[in-house]
């Protein structure tokens, strides 16, 4: 109580401080005053008696000092004095307080936008969802290492079976076909367990969730609950859309509710708009099994751990469980076992593949702002040195050491503080720019990053690191200034600083490890862009159609495809046409099988796998891949020719040896194929990457209910294909929509989309930083050049030339210079080995980058040595 | 040269409230005075130190201040004692005695007592 009072008290104080000032003054007078007429009562002299009175009183001025630390904060008043002398001296460096603080804001701007991605995929798995980060995913793994997700049946068992988890919601991704015959939308939704929504703690926008009721029996209650973007576009976010009826897949569905904002379902990054009860499985997808049939394993289960329960906990029981499962039905479970993991380490959907990426990028990332924190220190260095005999007046003056110290570093926490306000400005700006980056797609996929509190707390975390890394040299140099020292020189004596020689190679050492990831990132994606996929992709359409709502068999999916390929190539402006399975260069990959072939002798333990997609005849015609061997698949209605496959060169060279490939059987673990061709190599997964065996089956022989229909043109123009291809479709069958209509080109684009973002940062992080570094070695050596004015003009007027004078300083600061730029460079060579194992050395990189640092290190150098050669002897001399 | 006494501040502080509830308001002048009249020349503290010690004890609310005429009608901020205070030096006297007490029986003690 007390001391709160006396603190507000003097908090008041601090602000009225002139009042104060003068009612002390007074009370002094007057104190004085009493006592000169006791001593002059006490019969001294006039003089003598103020004299005594005085010497009695004490030291004024340090009695005061003693009465204002009593009266306010001294710390708040200091702090405030601080900063506005900090406000002051930056505003009277504009120019080198700009370069300063837009150099730190693109620095923590970009690293805060990675951070944001990385937080979302380690922290925040599911948007909307409070405590995300506490749910696992639960997930039977074959022997294969496989995650083939659980069956209906299962997810009963295991949510009873599992005590360490508290509740286990099971969810399964569907495609919808909304609307009218002939008017169909294509929508991606979930069907989801009764306790999906109360598991997930989610409070509807509107309406309400499922009853545990309408989530029971089979069939029971068509209800329907919408995201909140749907209801926002589809009903622009009226109140009554609680109530209405959808029709789904031919079915009516009445919405009861509508999804919190940024809830996007429980597989993120994809992105779904409406969620049903699984038990309307039978009814939405044509009578599937889904529901009785242990071997349907189409649900993925999630579940939070009970408070107090480990992930091992849940492991153990998890493992028991899927072992007595397994001992139950052999049939179905028979070698599942299962795994708990967390969302980070999800074996499906994009998270993986990014989750390293993106480490790589925040550490280059990082690297770079330090790069800048040196630039900075650099910069306040240089400027210090020039504020030596301020500080040493101050010094002088009674300012302590950590006064000193915490002037200049007020002042750089100030830029720094400036520079992570523009950062995080910029970081905003960069996820919103990302996530509105349009990533269309089979499954609409959104990665729902922001700056939030979490993230801005990472920013002024850098930001304060920052100021703290550029602070501490200038504030250990000024501070051990010596004052005499300080006060006696004028510009003259020079004293060297080795602290910005070597800030000045550790900065160039990292913008060297820097320059060499960008451009290295570049350069990768330029040749990506430019390798021929030996494939070609120009005048290619891309749609999928998918008859998975229809519960179709072999023959129905079949006969479908045959019909439909038959009327795609009686277009006029139709080259070629065929369906596969899987594109090329797709986000999600191309699924490996495990197989077997005759007369192939294994030498390691494991299974061969190769990439395998199911297409039908003509599609190497329509990608225009050669045939090395043998022919194309036998015709889809061909009821004789046994199961074909075909395989590519690097399968015949890595299993057969080379040897002939025509004519042996290749065992899957569902059925035998006899290989009727080698086709050549082409690109599957990614860009330059090393030749993958493939194996190619016909859709004759392994019907699918998904397709993807490849369409050639003839004219050139496949965009204008699009519409004469949906006519097709809705004359087959007017509740099918074509969904997905892209070209090829199109396809590829989205491909790259994950690889343009971090090149495109690059592109224009790269110059950014080159212009920094010079920037940094510019201050630096004028700064040099500056303090030895006299003793160049000395060298000059003993008849030295200019020219001489530039190179010997050129020579001493790119001794420096080389020095750092070769440990860095040294420390690129041996990350770049480490990241990219097969990949080799890119040579022009690992000296393309060096000449041009050190050209730019030369010139920067070069400019000021040279102005300082100029100089008039004389001028100089006299300048003394 | 005789060494003259440190006064820790809180010793000043108890002075001050002491003389404040003996002789009622007083201004600064008539305090040192009082604290230096009592302890005799032992204490010879500078007078200005008192100023410190006096606005922490404002601050605190143990005493209270305001201008007044002194007896030779001069203007002159007095201080008197406030209730707060008033309880704060019966605490600090009890602290102070039983403090002097135990020392004294420190003092006191011979080799005997303590085997």
């Amino acid at each position: 109580m007390k001391s709160l009072r006396r603190f507000f008290t003097r908090l008041f104080n601090s602000a009225a401080r002139s009042a104060q000032e003068e009612r002390l003054r007074e009370e002094i007078h007057e104190h004085i005053a009493l006592q000169t007429e006791e001593n002059l009562d006490a019969g001294l002299s006039p003089v003598e008696a103020r004299r005594q009175a005085m010497l009695k009183f004490g030291g004024v001025e340090a009695m005061k000092q003693d009465y204002r630390a009593e009266r306010g904060l001294l710390l708040i008043e200091n702090l405030l004095g601080d900063l506005r002398n900090a406000t002051r001296s930056i505003s009277r460096m504009p120019g080198l307080a700009a370069v300063i603080i837009i150099s730190l804001a693109i620095g923590i701007g970009v690293n805060t936008t990675i951070f944001s991605w990385i937080q979302l995929i380690l922290f925040q798995p599911l948007p909307a969802v409070t405590g995300a980060a506490n749910f696992l995913l639960v997930e039977p793994r074959t022997e294969g290492g496989g995650y083939p997700g659980a069956s209906w049946l299962e997810y009963r068992d295991v949510q009873t079976q599992v005590p360490a988890l508290r509740d286990v919601v099971a969810s399964q991704m569907v495609p919808f076909n909304v609307g009218e015959k002939g008017r169909t939308e294509r929508t991606h939704g979930q069907l989801v367990s009764g306790n999906y929504f109360s598991a997930l703690a989610l409070k509807p926008a509107l309406g309400r969730f499922f009853r545990p009721e309408e989530a029971e029996r089979p069939g029971t209650e068509p209800v329907l609950v919408i995201s909140y973007d749907y209801w926002q576009t589809r009903f622009r976010g009226a109140p009554d859309a609680v109530g209405q009826t959808l029709r789904v897949n031919e079915r009516d569905l009445i919405v009861i509710g509508v999804a919190p904002k940024d809830f996007q379902g429980t597989l993120v990054p994809l992105k779904f708009e409406l969620w049903a009860p699984a038990t309307m499985a039978p009814s939405l997808l044509g009578g599937t099994r889904d529901l009785e049939d242990r071997t349907l394993r189409s649900f993925s289960l999630i579940g939070m751990l009970r408070s107090g329960a480990t992930r091992q906990e849940a492991q153990a029981e998890f493992s028991t469980a899927m072992a007595q499962l397994a001992r139950n039905y052999p049939d179905a479970s028979a070698g599942i076992g299962g795994d708990i993991l967390p969302f980070w380490s999800s074996p499906r959907g994009p998270q993986r593949l990014l989750i390293s990426g993106l480490a790589i990028l925040q550490g280059v990332m990082l690297l770079l702002l330090l790069a800048v924190c040196g630039n900075t220190a650099n910069l306040m260095l240089a400027r210090g040195s020039t504020r030596q005999r301020e500080m040493a007046v101050r010094v002088a003056l009674g300012a302590g050491r950590w006064r000193i110290a915490s002037l200049v570093l007020s002042e750089n926490m100030l830029l720094a503080l400036l520079g992570t306000s523009l950062g995080a400005a910029i970081a905003v700006w960069g996820t919103t720019a990302l996530r509105v980056a349009p990533i269309i797609g089979a499954f609409p996929l959104l990665f729902p990053t922001r700056v939030d509190a979490f993230t801005l707390a990472f920013a002024m975390l850098l930001g304060a690191a920052c100021g703290l890394i550029f602070s501490a040299a200038p504030a250990v140099h000024l501070a051990r200034l010596d004052v005499q020292d300080g006060l006696r020189s004028s510009s003259n004596t020079p004293p060297r600083s080795r602290a910005r020689k070597v800030l000045m190679g550790v900065e160039v050492g990292l913008a060297m490890v820097v320059l060499i990831a960008a451009a290295l990132f570049l350069e990768n994606f330029r040749s990506a862009r430019q390798t021929d996929p030996r494939f070609r992709p120009e005048g290619v359409l891309l749609a999928a159609y998918d008859l998975s709502g229809r519960n179709p068999n072999d023959t129905s999916e079949r006969e479908f495809a045959a019909r439909l390929l038959e009327r795609l190539r009686s277009l006029p402006d139709v080259e070629a046409a065929a369906i596969a399975t899987n594109v090329p260069l797709d986000l999600h990959g191309i699924p490996a099988r495990p197989f077997t072939v005759q007369g192939r002798v294994r030498t390691q333990v494991g299974q061969d796998r190769a990439i395998s997609n199911t297409v039908t005849p003509g599609y190497f015609k329509v990608m225009a891949i050669p045939l090395v061997e043998g022919n194309d698949f036998a015709d889809m209605r061909d009821k004789a020719a046994p199961a074909q496959a075909i395989v590519n060169e690097e399968f015949v060279r890595r299993y057969l040896d080379g040897a002939d490939a025509i004519g042996r059987r290749l065992q899957t673990r569902a059925a035998s194929f006899t290989i009727t061709g080698v086709a050549r190599n082409s690109v599957y997964d990614a860009f330059g990457e090393a030749a993958q065996p493939a194996v190619y089956f016909s859709y004759r022989d392994r019907p699918q209910d998904q397709g993807e229909i490849h369409l050639r043109t003839r004219s050139g123009n496949e965009t204008a294909l699009a519409s004469e291809a949906r006519a097709v479709l809705r004359n087959l069958d007017p509740m099918l929509p074509l969904y997905d209509v892209r070209t090829f080109s199109q396809h590829i684009e989205r491909n790259l989309y994950l690889r343009r973002i971090p090149a495109r940062m690059f592109a224009v992080l790269g110059p950014l930083l080159l212009g920094l570094a010079a920037i940094g070695i510019y201050a630096v050596v004028s700064y040099a050049v500056a303090r030895r004015t006299r003793e160049i003009g000395v060298r000059l007027a003993f008849g030295a030339t200019s020219g001489r004078v530039v190179l010997q300083i050129i020579r001493e600061n790119l001794g420096v210079i080389a020095w750092g730029a070769a440990i860095g460079w040294l420390l690129a060579l041996v990350i770049s080995v480490h990241a990219i194992p097969k990949g080799g050395v890119n040579l022009p990189v690992f000296i393309g980058v060096p000449a041009i640092l050190l050209a730019v290190a030369t010139l920067a150098c070069g400019i000021p040595a040279r102005r300082a050669s100029r100089i008039d002897p004389m001028a100089a001399l006299r300048h003394e | 040269m005789k060494q003259k006494a440190d006064v820790l501040q809180g010793t000043l502080a108890l002075m001050v409230l002491k003389t404040l509830d003996v002789l009622g308001p007083l201004h600064g002048y008539g305090i040192a005075r009082r604290i230096e009249q009592i302890s005799g020349d032992l204490l010879a503290v500078n007078q200005g130190t008192l100023y410190p010690v006096l606005l922490k004890l404002e601050q605190e609310g143990a005493v209270a201040s305001e201008w007044g005429a002194s007896e030779n009608h001069r203007k002159a901020r007095f201080y008197r004692l406030t209730r707060a205070g008033r309880k704060q030096l019966q605490a600090e006297t009890k602290d102070w005695e039983q403090t002097a007490a135990i020392i004294g029986r420190f003092f006191e003690a011979k080799p005997e007592d303590l085997s």
